[in-house]
């Protein structure tokens, strides 16, 4: 939900927000950098898809930015992109769809012009349409269920946690809606959310003094309308742990695993989950606990992370994109693949950390040095002007200061207690939904519901202290019944 | 240009160029002042001071990569060592490694190429005396024991497993075991599977491998961001300037002339788009002459997307839903490659077929001036717009230094990028686009039409 104006003019010193009486809202980091970005985030995204037609505002998005203008055809428009080495990057989310290019300041003019009418004068041509569904379908069912199985695994997660709620199917939608849609549906979609109320306008870096209020009076051009506003219900509780098999002929099994939380950034228990969650297992990091107790002690896979906010495209990225905040937050266990033998007993050793995490909490040392590692890291995350920009315009949703700021300040004034109380409060290991990607589906039923321990094969000797441990991880109680499982067929997923 | 002396045998290099507010502004291109510095073992360090407040970016380059793994069974070892070095020594315990990048803010990783391995970390400007001594210390004292070691090989299996599921990691091994017969550019960064399996039978020779690479003569030093070159200097003069000089040259096996066209296809157990990869032997990176900066040119020219092949393929007929291409940038001879997914598995022969046949008609016809000259202007703005940050200008100059170990090669490649004439990429694409270098290799979901 948007906050009150009054409420998101507060974003540190290098930022300023502004808002004409009923324009759009601006986010503005001016520097003398030669490369200037604009960031256009609307507030709406696949929360708001009609219930029948899953992946409608991603479609409206992909199809604004990879088509033809009103006035050029799509190839006119890469044509002129292409000298100035420079493109319109569209991706969807929950509740924001964002549309970003970066352009050297001496294209400015050229650059913007292209931008504004891609968004503000699409072309709605039926060949457009016809590629970008297409595209779309094929990231669903090639990029995402067929070659990426541990983003598979991670999106099907979310699925099975908002089940039932407007957070409860994968952004692209299913293939049974696209193939159902029509460009009439994209027309209506854009009318209804692309609004003034809906936009926040981002600009960094070395653009004229007059250019902020040129974006503004543009776009202003848009419908007034009214800020999305969906009703989140609190996810369907479980309970007991669920798990659900994707079955695949694949070489390894992927993990995903997690429960919702009532934690988003800006509450007030947000800062003491994200050190909880750093200490863990902070992303492609070789400092969490995960990390260092399956890969680097035993070998179990690649790696092993924990998160608090969403974080696609993980396998990939070594820093989250900004602008996909959401009003709704997941706690989430990543397991990278690991051999089938072994896939029991990796489950059950991130189980056991997470237990023995939430049971004993954090020591002040270990909370100490996590303290002190975000409040520089933060420095990282927003180590360019694209992504200052991108930050500042989460912390407008959200209603912070500067994120930079905010966390600091709020680390500041943490105790350890804190987090340990946080914990104890908002994880628990008896509620998760988890997800495999798994070959042979039936025998991981059959290993994880028969009451069996699912030891682990190493090629070398391990200390007697692991041994000890492993003995008591391959018999942690998972609370899964046969009936708690269910398989499902990789063809089947994103299906209908 | 200066030229001072620590030693005799020392030497410092101080390149300077304004930072231009034009990106087509007189002058070289890589816009930054910066500092080049030999020790007098054989370690080159490079400061880069940027305006980005803050934050320091280090890019630690060992000039060994799967090109280096000469023994038969023994590919995959550059890489693993990229996991091994996080494995601790006897005054950074891993464990303690870890604690000092956490308290330090930083964001740590490492990646591993044909031609060379490069660690990278992230972090606040006070952290960097901390960082450099403790890179110092892992690069001259590694110590991972056997125990350690064996598990490690199980994380590399483990990565070998998560890249699995992804065809295009198949096509990718099968094209340059296919087209590549001697030299060691015919595996993979990864490796062969087998000897993957194999590692953990590997210890001594992993501890031979250390020896060989990690010296002083094989590794650059690069430090961006909110540094003072002289106190970079004096900081990597202390830890660093102890470390020994090795005398390893590996004997690379030479690729010898491809005798004609090849092929192979492979069948992917689990559904996917058919994929189709035309590649063709090119030459070793070239700073020195316009080789590469014509291949280059010529990808970009047939395969981005204002290309006619693109348009015709991708937007128009909507066969493919990707269509890529690289050119060789390597330190020996690679292959200039273009990948397509198709959405029809009965279209492959038909988009095969087109796609050489575009290749064969620039090689024929010169390309309009006019074109060439928009693709100058795009790749000389594509490389400022990479400049955004201290970690990008690192590693878009890490690339060039693992080639030629200077900051410069860049200039002088995009010197030859700018003078290109239509001329020059045609003479280019007949020497190497031609079809006795041509390898094709298909991958779908069953066997396609051969």
């Amino acid at each position: 939900m948007i906050r009150p104006l009054a409420s998101l003019l507060c974003l540190g010193l290098a930022a300023s927000m502004a808002a004409s009486a009923a324009g759009p809202r601006v986010v503005a980091l001016p520097s003398k950098s030669p490369l200037v970005t604009i960031r256009l985030v609307f507030t709406t995204g696949s929360a708001s898809d009609p219930a029948a037609k899953p992946g409608l505002a991603n479609l409206t998005g992909a199809m604004l930015g990879e088509s033809g203008t009103r006035d050029l055809t799509y190839k006119q428009i890469v044509d002129a992109l292409y000298p100035m080495a420079t493109t319109v990057h569209v991706y969807s989310d929950k509740e924001m769809t964002t549309f970003v290019g970066q352009t050297h300041v001496d294209n400015l003019d050229r650059f913007y012009g292209l931008m504004r009418d891609m968004i503000l004068h699409p072309g709605w041509r039926d060949d457009d349409f016809a590629r970008v569904r297409d595209n779309t379908v094929n990231a669903l069912r090639v990029s995402l269920r067929g070659n990426n199985d541990e983003e598979l695994g991670k999106e099907e997660l979310y699925n099975l946690i908002y089940s039932g709620h407007p957070y409860g199917h994968e952004n692209l939608g299913t293939a049974a809606a696209l193939a159902g849609m029509t460009v009439g549906d994209l027309q209506g979609f854009y009318k209804a959310h692309y609004t003034q109320a809906n936009l926040i306008i981002g600009l960094a870096g070395g653009y004229p003094a007059s250019f902020a209020a040129r974006v503004t009076k543009d776009f202003s051009a848009l419908p007034a309308g009214q800020p999305d506003s969906v009703t989140l219900p609190a996810p369907a509780g479980i309970a007991q742990n669920q798990l659900t098999i994707v079955a695949k002929d694949t070489r390894s099994v992927a993990w995903s695993f997690g429960l919702p939380i009532e934690v988003k950034r800006g509450d007030p228990d947000f800062a003491s989950l994200l050190v909880a969650q750093s200490y863990l297992g902070q992303h492609r990091l070789s400092s969490g606990v995960l990390f260092s107790r399956m890969r680097e002690l035993r070998g179990l896979n690649y790696g092993d992370y924990a998160y608090i906010e969403y974080f696609p495209r993980g396998m990939f990225a070594l820093e989250p994109e900004p602008n996909i905040a959401r009003r709704q937050q997941i706690f989430q266990i990543w397991i990278r693949p690991v051999e089938p033998a072994n896939a029991g007993f990796a489950l059950r050793a991130a189980a056991f950390e997470l237990n023995k995490l939430i049971e004993k909490g954090m020591s002040q040392a270990d909370f100490d040095r996590t303290k002190t590692f975000l409040s520089k890291y933060v420095n990282v995350l927003t180590k360019s002007k694209s992504e200052e920009l991108g930050y500042a315009i989460d912390s407008a949703y959200y209603g912070i200061p500067a994120y930079g700021d905010y966390l600091k300040a709020a680390l500041s004034k943490l105790t350890v207690d804190d987090v340990n109380r946080a914990l104890k409060k908002h994880l628990r290991s008896d509620r998760l939904q988890l997800v495999a990607i798994a070959k042979d589906a039936e025998a991981l039923r059959t290993a994880l519901t028969s009451g069996d321990p699912t030891p682990v094969t190493y090629v070398t000797a391990k200390p007697q202290e692991v041994l000890d441990e492993d003995k008591i991880i391959e018999r942690l109680p998972l609370g899964l019944r046969a009936e708690d499982v269910k398989i499902v067929p990789v063809e089947e997923v994103f299906e209908k | 240009m200066r030229l001072t002396g620590f030693t005799p045998a020392a030497s410092v290099l101080c390149l300077c160029a304004a930072v231009a507010s034009s990106a087509f502004a007189a002058g070289k291109i890589f816009p930054y002042n910066y500092v080049q510095e030999d020790l007098p073992n054989g370690l080159r360090l490079i400061t880069i001071p940027t305006d980005y407040r803050n934050i320091v970016a280090l890019y630690i380059v060992v000039g060994a990569g799967s090109r280096n793994e000469v023994e038969p069974g023994k590919s995959g070892f550059a890489h693993l060592f990229e996991h091994l070095m996080f494995r601790g020594t006897a005054e950074y315990s891993a464990e303690r490694y870890q604690q000092e990048l956490s308290s330090a803010g930083a964001a740590s990783n490492a990646f591993t190429t044909s031609d060379f391995t490069a660690y990278h970390t992230t972090f606040s400007k006070e952290d960097l005396p901390r960082i450099l001594s403790m890179e110092a210390d892992r690069f001259q004292h590694l110590s991972v024991d056997e125990a350690a070691y064996k598990t490690e090989t199980r994380a590399v299996l483990g990565e070998f497993n998560k890249n699995s599921a992804n065809p295009q990691q198949k096509l990718y091994e099968v094209m340059r075991a296919t087209a590549f017969r001697a030299h060691t550019y015919r595996h993979t960064t990864m490796g062969f599977l087998e000897d993957v399996e194999a590692m953990p039978n590997e210890y001594e020779y992993s501890r031979e491998f250390y020896s060989r690479y990690y010296r002083p003569e094989y590794t650059t030093i690069i430090v961006v961001g909110d540094v003072e070159a002289k106190k970079v200097r004096s900081l990597v003069d202390e830890r660093w300037g102890v470390w020994k000089r090795g005398d390893y040259k590996p004997q690379i096996p030479a690729e010898p002339p491809q005798d004609g066209p090849r092929t192979a296809n492979i069948d992917w157990p689990s559904p996917t788009l058919p994929f189709v990869e035309v590649a063709y032997r090119g030459p070793a990176f070239a700073d020195e002459s316009p080789e590469t900066a014509a291949l280059d040119a010529t990808a970009r020219l047939l395969f981005d997307h204002s290309a006619p092949l693109y348009q015709k393929l991708v937007i128009n007929e909507q066969k493919l839903d990707s269509l890529n291409a690289g050119p060789p940038d390597n330190l020996d001879p690679e292959l200039f490659g273009a990948i397509a997914r198709v959405k029809k598995e009965s279209d492959v022969p038909q988009v095969t077929k087109e796609i050489i046949a575009a290749i064969e008609e620039f090689a024929s016809k010169p390309v309009d001036a006019k074109t060439l000259e928009a693709l100058k202007q795009h790749v000389r703005y594509e490389f400022v717009l990479r400049m955004s940050n201290s970690e990008a200008i690192a590693e878009s100059v890490a690339r060039f230094v693992a080639l030629r170990r200077t900051p410069e090669a860049i200039n002088r490649y995009f010197d030859f990028y700018a003078k290109l004439t239509p001329q020059d990429l045609q003479r280019v694409a007949r020497q190497y686009l031609t079809e006795k270098n041509r390898t094709v290799v298909t991958l779908a979901t069953k066997a396609v039409t051969k």
